[in-house]
């Protein structure tokens, strides 16, 4: 069915995958503005830029081949937890928010696809997400000079890998905030992170031959289903590699990769069809 | 089959909803058929809870019809270029309250493919028209709901709609207010846009629609051009009659006996009566006879109010609230 689109006055350029890219662009740019003005956003931002600095203080304490270490440590560790927090705190309310504050009522039935609102609303919080661990990267690289260390190779490695991560997080998070209400999403996001944190250990507790893992059949059949259903989120920490100065071959990055990428398309393409579907009441 | 001419077209709309625990439906909207067409303006009224909101989401596929078709531009609401078509104002319009009036507006055009230029040309027009080019660079938060419903009045128009579906356009604001939007939908009516919108109050908006339909617990009651449904061109007149208090009996009974008289209201010894235009001088012979008074006398045409009231069997109360129909359904 075709409409006419054009007026005497005025064209509308609707048609097309460059206008769908522009509106996607559209929804993306108000989504990372909106977060511009979250205060909860730089809240966190700020808390994390202050325990770095007090990382380099609390190194003091330790010995003197240990303070580069301990420093290097904590940013692998809490960088990546706090984008996290990010992306669950703002992923549960990424819909919800426009819902309950009647926003999507005034796009929506503007000529935009439900799809197209969606894709912006997560690549702006992508988008976002990857500034915040830019700038969380430059203060700890910051911090690691200071202690007369290097910002290597090696660590960005690492965090981009964690940004596959966080990018699978904030994917679960749409898709539960395209279903339910923003507790439940939150606590839904927060337990996939979770579990999918810890799937190797669940394996490795139920390959043991002792343990309830092991041992109780209902416990074996549950680990399997977790093990099935969540992503495995270690591939992405090496952490523990880096400092057994393990060196991990091209490949692996690849392969981990697209296995991120994959649960990301998976938990995009879930929400885009939830949300199609469902009734803006 | 669609017309060319029909632009908007609802068959059987029915929206059930679900709600609590147990899944209870609600029927929000059964069996509403209506035609708008090219250049008309539609009334879309009833009191609150009669299913408005509901079938002008419908209509712009924010939520699924359960029952019935819905043709927009001769499309199905889901194809966005016959959305584009439509200037939407929702029903107390919100926006992005960190974003200022002209920042909406720059958003919602690029959503609608105008180029730069074309938008920095319109905004300012089009928030100047609606009087706010004052407030044109303050953000929303803190806006007043009369000037909200402004912005959305100019983010509707942006794209030089054909159809503007508007939600209960005149709510929520100030009696000047409520003149100035009667005024700018006139003109946007004058201009040759077709308009459908939604009240729930009917005093004001008589003279902007030429047809209205009328819902009632989602269903309607009464359907059709204004002229017809208010029988403008039928001559009535109304009379206000103070009867002796002595002979208060007889001198109603006789007056109430002239053909085509009807009581309307009983004040005590004062009637207030509806008749044909020519039994007035029968009237006045009968009141001069029964030693009444003759208060009042007027020439009469139904109301649109009336007509609701008449129609609708409950009445909607001052603060919007609505009696409960007597054995209602569910
Ligand atoms: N999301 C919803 N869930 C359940 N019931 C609803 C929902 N939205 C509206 N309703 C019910 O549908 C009826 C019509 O509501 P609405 O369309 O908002 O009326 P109006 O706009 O005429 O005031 C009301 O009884 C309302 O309670
Ligand atoms: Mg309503």
């Amino acid at each position: 069915m075709s409409v006419q689109t054009t007026h005497d006055k005025l064209t509308l350029r609707i048609d097309g995958p460059v206008a769908a890219f522009s509106r996607i662009f559209t929804v993306a740019g108000n989504t990372l503005r909106e977060a511009g003005r979250n205060k909860l956003f730089f809240g966190l931002l700020g808390v994390t830029i202050l325990m770095l600095i007090f990382s380099v203080l609390l190194s003091d304490l330790a010995l003197a081949d240990q303070k580069i270490r301990l420093v290097t440590d904590f940013g692998l560790a809490v960088i990546p937890l706090v984008c996290i927090a990010t992306a669950v705190l703002l992923g549960a309310v990424l819909l919800y928010k426009e819902i309950d504050r009647k926003t999507l009522y005034a796009i929506l039935p503007k000529p935009i696809r439900r799809s197209e609102f969606l894709l912006g609303k997560f690549l702006g919080l992508s988008l976002l997400l990857f500034g915040q661990l830019i700038l969380l990267a430059v203060c700890w690289a910051g911090v690691l000079h200071l202690r007369g260390g290097t910002f290597s190779m090696a660590l960005a490695q690492a965090l981009g890998l964690n940004y596959i991560e966080i990018l699978l997080v904030t994917s679960a998070a749409l898709f539960f905030s395209a279903l339910s209400r923003p507790v439940l999403s939150g606590v839904l996001t927060l337990g996939v992170f979770l579990v999918g944190r810890i799937t190797y250990v669940i394996n490795d507790l139920m390959q043991a031959t002792k343990g309830a893992f092991a041992e109780v059949p209902a416990m074996r059949a549950l680990g399997r289903v977790l093990v099935a259903i969540v992503p495995d989120l270690s591939t992405f920490n090496i952490a523990d590699e880096l400092q057994a100065g393990v060196s991990l071959p091209p490949d692996y990055f690849v392969h981990a990769t697209l296995y991120g990428l994959s649960w990301v398309g998976f938990f995009v393409a879930l929400s885009l069809i939830v949300f199609e579907r469902r009734d803006l009441v | 089959m669609a017309e060319q001419d029909d632009i908007l077209a609802l068959e059987h709309l029915g929206k059930t909803f679900r709600v609590g625990f147990w899944g209870t439906k609600v029927q929000a909207v059964r069996d509403v058929s209506l035609v708008l067409k090219r250049g008309e303006s539609l009334g879309y009224l009833g009191p609150n809870g009669s299913g408005k909101t509901t079938s002008i989401k419908c209509i712009l596929s924010l939520i699924q019809p359960t029952v019935g078709k819905i043709r927009l531009f001769g499309a199905d609401p889901s194809n966005a270029a016959a959305r584009a078509r439509v200037g939407y104002l929702p029903e107390a319009p919100y926006f992005y309250d960190y974003l200022t009036p002209r920042e909406v507006l720059d958003y919602v055009g690029k959503l609608y493919g105008l180029d730069g230029s074309t938008r920095k040309k319109r905004i300012p027009m089009l928030l100047d028209r609606l009087g706010l080019s004052h407030a044109m660079d303050r953000e929303l938060r803190g806006f007043s709901k009369g000037m909200l419903q402004r912005v959305g009045i100019a983010q509707s128009l942006l794209s030089d709609p054909d159809l503007l579906i508007y939600d209960e356009p005149l709510s929520g604001l100030d009696p000047i207010g409520r003149k100035e939007v009667r005024e700018l939908m006139a003109e946007l009516r004058r201009e040759g846009k077709s308009l459908f919108f939604s009240s729930h109050v009917l005093t004001d908006i008589e003279t902007l629609c030429d047809a209205v339909c009328i819902l009632d617990r989602g269903e309607v009651v009464a359907q059709g051009r204004l002229s017809d449904l208010l029988r403008m061109d039928k001559l009535e007149s109304e009379a206000l009659v103070e009867l002796p208090l002595d002979t208060l009996e007889t001198a109603k009974a006789r007056l109430l006996a002239l053909p085509g008289v009807e009581l309307t209201e009983e004040l005590g010894p004062v009637l207030r009566l509806r008749l044909p235009t020519d039994v007035v001088p029968g009237l006045t012979a009968a009141v001069v006879d029964a030693r009444a008074t003759l208060r009042e006398l007027s020439q009469h045409r139904d109301s649109l109010e009336e007509l609701f009231v008449q129609k609708a069997v409950h009445m909607v109360s001052s603060d919007g609230q609505r009696a409960p129909k007597a054995g209602s359904p569910e």
